[in-house]
């Protein structure tokens, strides 16, 4: 066994010594970058004694450095090897390499060096490379093992043989280097750039078979600091190299660097792609439909252990679309259960967010809101061609797996349609998402500087803005302020940006600078203000997917609630679905606004309008489910007893009992100041 | 009559430069700045950017063109280099857009044939040149790959980046330093989203230029000015991810029933008249390129974007 560290330093000493030794004027050729990993980490173009006496003052002795400056050198008194090695690499062909890696033809760079022991295994190993679209470089006896196997080399095969000796494995590292400079925009001397974009950009990995010296110990270790993981297939211990074997090398290795081969075609039969998104299911394409108030529907995606879930596993429980009937509505689970390294538990919601999206990115899928408010449709041309409930999950599987590959390693997707199966989990979907709203709990909006918007449904509300805070959540009730923090973590340039409210406009009705800016912007100049806490003036916009309206009652001087599911005849003499034809689009109307249910229950609830006592009426539904909170909000606020003021659909339908109720019940909006 | 025209825009467009002349290490006569304006086109006593340019397109396998045009152009359209010479000496173009239609063959996989072509065309005219790869995934990485190299130093204009494919004209373009058209299907979200798609791939934002689809006049061009009028807005307004030059193709309206089935001795007329007024229409959106396919086309468009920039009074207009 040979100890990497006490080897390495031995190794670093030698390079040093060996340095000494360097007398006359050296360059490669075919390029325009000097020694490339010196120039780009220190701007130096080396060409002599003297510049390298420079540069490994700069880099504190970097063994890579001095194995380059080393190689450059010897390459030049020497000459280069004889084929098949290729040594050092010219620009031109970098430029091809580069190309491929930016184009996604292949997808990560390994690096062999040492010798195999025995036949087969390094020629297994990339066997597996090739398969998964890595372009490999190889450095030492290595080479003559793989031809000896039989193993084609070159770039045709995506196998290229740099030298004889592990030693000439540093030019992988000059490659890197060009690549940077080349495509990542890095200038010669930017050490920290350079670092950045080999440790982030650059997915190279780097595999050590048994026998190198101290010297190519140093040098190989010394690729660490480039955010390359050292995988050790034996006889190295201490340091930080991982331990691997031939059958697991390739995995572990792009499991590290995050290298993920891509699904491309999605196995269904429909199109599926972002041009359906805004295309809509009328009634009468429908095959069948889901949720939407008609049956019970609900969506949740969960994280699990990876040992818990197979990856691309579908289950149906209950009846197949073949086995209902024609132009109706069945009940729908749809669980999503992932797994990933990166994936954090406080990602659930956001991501059970983007089911929306999926489900619309099919020809003859659609889907509308969140949570257990869902509905889907499925047309009947779909069916036709043969689209099941299974598809429906294979779409939703491929497209979490397509459009989080850092984040998600495995999507299992189970779609319940047996009734009674349904309501059991729905109840459990019910209990997540109460944790979830519990977990923004107590926190105010004056505790932040940096609200969040959300420009999801500008595909269908193109100026449309939502601004999130801690206490007023995105108005389809799904995405709260740590969600919109959480997205812009994961996609930075996403739907989710942050906004620096700034300077205070109104206390009151919750107008910053910072918002209004961000929102001019964002709603590509069509609105100019934005009051976050107030219904009356420069309201937020409304896209469509609300889950309740808060509007003006003028003749009683107060507002209404009025939620989704709630289909009677309102006080205003307009239904939900009269209302939120009129409001939504991405407009701004004053005396409307599209709120989330829970946003009755914030302390900023009509603020500009004087708080929660100018709430006149809501649904009997809505009253009941937010009661136990709301009784306990309002007691907090010494309001006891002012929930049995506010009317409902069975004290009062029309305007008129409205103003006789509120009389009666001496409700306090009547002797406000004057909403207009 | 006075006019508010303060529209309270806040920064300008973005310029790209298209063309390499020899001190730029290409070897074109002439280089272009495109861009750059800071309110919008054709508006009197404002500084305004110069009219847009104009663009002749070529291809190199005339089976996939109008037959309008190769009849109108005959033997010419068999030699994509002698036609592009033409375009640049006898049609007074700015640009020359080469469409590689050969790619466009079943089964085509001859890319070692496309080098060729892009050479022969650049050394039959200096003008810059705007190069339309490959529409077809397996052969696309190849293609541009090829276009990108064979134009090395030269800076040119890549065609067409869609969400769904553009990594390897990006790759093109990072890898030899041109820059990129990128078309999105009408619509100012997914033009945003494509750009900053590109620029997450590590394309600059002063190497793409944005093509918003253009529809032919009565037939969705409408939708079209709409769009470029809303990402134009944006832009001026502040949205970098928006603030590239446009580019317009008036190619679809050679297949508009009107053209199409217009009896013979009309045809190259409204050929003519229908690209020339989808031009106009575009430049007036904001357009900076502006590509015709009919040789006809060229001489009244650049006299209609010359009255354009007139003083009202002095065209006749009051």
């Amino acid at each position: 066994m040979t100890d990497v560290e006490s080897a390495k330093k031995h190794g670093e000493e030698a390079l040093k010594t060996r340095i000494q030794a360097i007398q006359k004027p050296f360059s490669y050729e075919e390029t325009a970058y000097h020694l490339p990993i010196s120039y780009a980490l220190t701007g130096v173009a080396v060409h002599d004694r003297a510049a390298v006496e420079e540069v490994l003052k700069k880099t504190a002795d970097n063994p890579i450095v001095a194995s380059e400056c080393l190689l450059a050198e010897q390459t030049a008194v020497k000459g280069k090897e004889p084929a098949p090695y290729t040594g050092f690499i010219s620009d031109t062909v970098i430029r091809k390499l580069g190309y491929s890696l930016v184009d996604g033809s292949i997808l990560g760079l390994a690096l062999i060096v040492g010798t195999p022991q025995g036949e087969g295994s390094a020629a297994a190993i990339c066997r597996e490379l090739q398969e998964k679209y890595m372009l490999t470089f190889l450095a030492g006896n290595v080479v003559p093992s793989l031809s000896g196997a039989g193993v084609k080399l070159g770039l045709d095969y995506r196998l290229i043989p740099l030298g004889s000796s592990p030693f000439y494995g540093i030019h992988f590292t000059d490659i890197v280097a060009r690549v940077a400079m080349m495509f990542g925009g890095v200038t010669p001397g930017d050490m920290h750039r350079l670092l950045a974009y080999a440790a982030e950009r650059a997915k190279a990995i780097v595999i050590v078979f048994p026998g190198l010296t101290d010297e190519e110990i140093a040098l190989v270790d010394g690729m660490r600091v480039l955010g390359f993981p050292i995988l050790s297939l034996g006889d190295y211990e201490g340091g930080t190299w991982v331990p691997a074997t031939p059958d697991d090398v390739v995995r572990q290795g792009m499991d590290l660097k995050g290298i993920k081969v891509h699904v491309t075609a999605i196995p269904i039969p429909m199109s599926c792609s972002p041009a359906f998104e805004g295309k809509s299911i009328r009634k009468e394409e429908m095959y069948v439909e889901f949720g939407g108030g008609r049956s019970p529907a609900f969506e949740l995606l969960r994280m699990r252990e990876p040992s818990e879930i197979e990856d691309g596993k579908i289950t149906v429980i209950g009846p197949e679309i073949d086995a209902m009937k024609e132009g109706s509505a069945n009940p729908l689970g749809i669980i999503i259960e992932v797994a990933g390294k990166a994936m954090k538990k406080d990602y659930e919601p956001v991501l059970e967010r983007r089911i929306h999206n999926f489900v619309n990115y099919g020809e003859g899928s659609w889907h509308v809101a969140q949570r257990d408010l869902i509905w889907v449709r499925i047309s009947k041309e779909a069916v036709a061609k043969g689209v099941k409930i299974e598809h429906i999950g294979k779409l939703l599987a491929s497209k979490f797996r397509m459009d989080f590959p850092q984040l998600l390693d495995a999507v299992a997707v189970t779609l319940i349609t047996d009734p009674t199966k349904v309501a059991e989990a729905k109840k459990e979907a019910e209990r997540v998402y109460d944790e979830r709203d519990a977990r923004i709990k107590g926190m105010r909006d004056s505790d932040v500087n940096t609200y969040y918007s959300c420009t999801l449904c500008q595909t269908f509300a193109p100026n449309h803005v939502c601004v999130i805070t801690p206490e007023r959540l995105a108005l389809c009730g799904a995405i709260s302020w740590l969600d919109g923090k959480i997205a812009y973590e994961m996609s930075p340039s996403g739907a989710n940006q942050p906004i620096e409210k700034g300077p205070v406009i109104n206390e009151l009705t919750g107008e910053f600078e910072g918002v209004n800016r961000f929102v001019k912007k964002a709603s590509h100049g069509e609105i100019e203000r934005c009051s976050l806490y107030s219904v009356m003036e420069y309201p937020m916009t409304c896209c469509g997917c609300f889950e309740a309206i808060a509007l003006m009652l003028p003749e009683v001087n107060g507002i209404m609630v009025v939620n989704r599911e709630y289909k009677g005849m309102t006080p205003s003499g307009m239904t939900f679905s009269t209302l939120a034809g009129t409001i939504g689009g991405g407009a701004q109307t004053p005396g409307f606004a599209g709120i989330s249910k829970n946003y009755v229950l914030s302390d900023r609830f009509l603020q500009g309008e004087g708080g929660i006592e100018r709430l006149v009426w809501m649904p009997a539904a809505l009253k009941e489910e937010l009661k136990e909170r709301l009784v306990k909000k309002l007691a907090d606020r010494g309001l006891s007893g002012f929930l049995d003021k506010v009317a409902d659909e069975t004290t009062a339908e029309t305007i008129e009992a409205l103003m006789e109720f509120l009389e009666r019940a001496g409700h306090p909006a009547l002797t406000m100041k004057p909403l207009v | 009559m006075q006019y508010e025209m303060n529209f309270g825009w806040t920064s300008p467009i973005g310029e790209v430069l298209l063309g390499a002349t020899k001190n730029d290490g290409g070897t074109r006569r002439v280089s272009y700045r495109i861009g750059g304006g800071s309110t919008l086109p054709f508006l009197e006593d404002m500084s305004t950017t110069p009219a847009p340019l104009i663009a002749f397109e070529v291809c190199d396998n005339p089976a996939f063109w109008s037959p309008i045009i190769r009849d109108y152009c005959g033997d010419l359209v068999t030699s994509v280099s002698e036609w592009a010479k033409k375009a640049d000496t006898d049609y007074r173009a700015d640009l020359i857009r080469l469409h590689l239609t050969s790619t466009k063959q079943r089964n085509f996989s001859d890319i070692a044939s496309l080098g060729p072509v892009v050479e022969s065309v650049l050394s039959a005219t200096s003008l810059p040149l705007i190069i339309e790869g490959s529409n077809e995934p397996k052969i696309d990485s190849e293609v541009y790959q090829k276009c990108g190299e064979a134009g090395q130093g030269e800076r040119l204009l890549l065609g067409t980046a869609e969400a769904g494919k553009y990594r390897s004209i990006a790759a093109a373009a990072l890898a030899y330093n041109h820059s990129i058209i990128a078309q999105s299907p009408i619509d100012i979200n997914l033009a945003k989203q494509l750009n900053i798609l590109l620029k997450e791939i590590g394309v600059q934002r002063d190497h793409i230029v944005i093509d918003p689809y253009t529809g032919a006049l009565g037939y969705g061009f409408e939708y079209s000015f709409s769009a470029m009028e809303r990402i134009r807005f944006s832009a001026l307004k502040g949205d970098t991810d928006l603030a590239m030059p446009m580019i317009c193709s008036a190619a679809d309206t050679l297949s508009i029933k009107e053209v199409r089935e217009a009896g013979p001795g009309q045809q190259d007329e409204l050929a003519i008249q229908w690209e020339l007024f989808t031009c106009l229409a575009a430049a007036a959106a904001g357009a900076e390129i502006l590509c015709v396919r009919h040789p006809g086309t060229l001489a009244p468009l650049r006299k209609a974007l010359a009255g354009m920039k007139q003083k009202a009074h002095t065209a006749g207009v009051h």
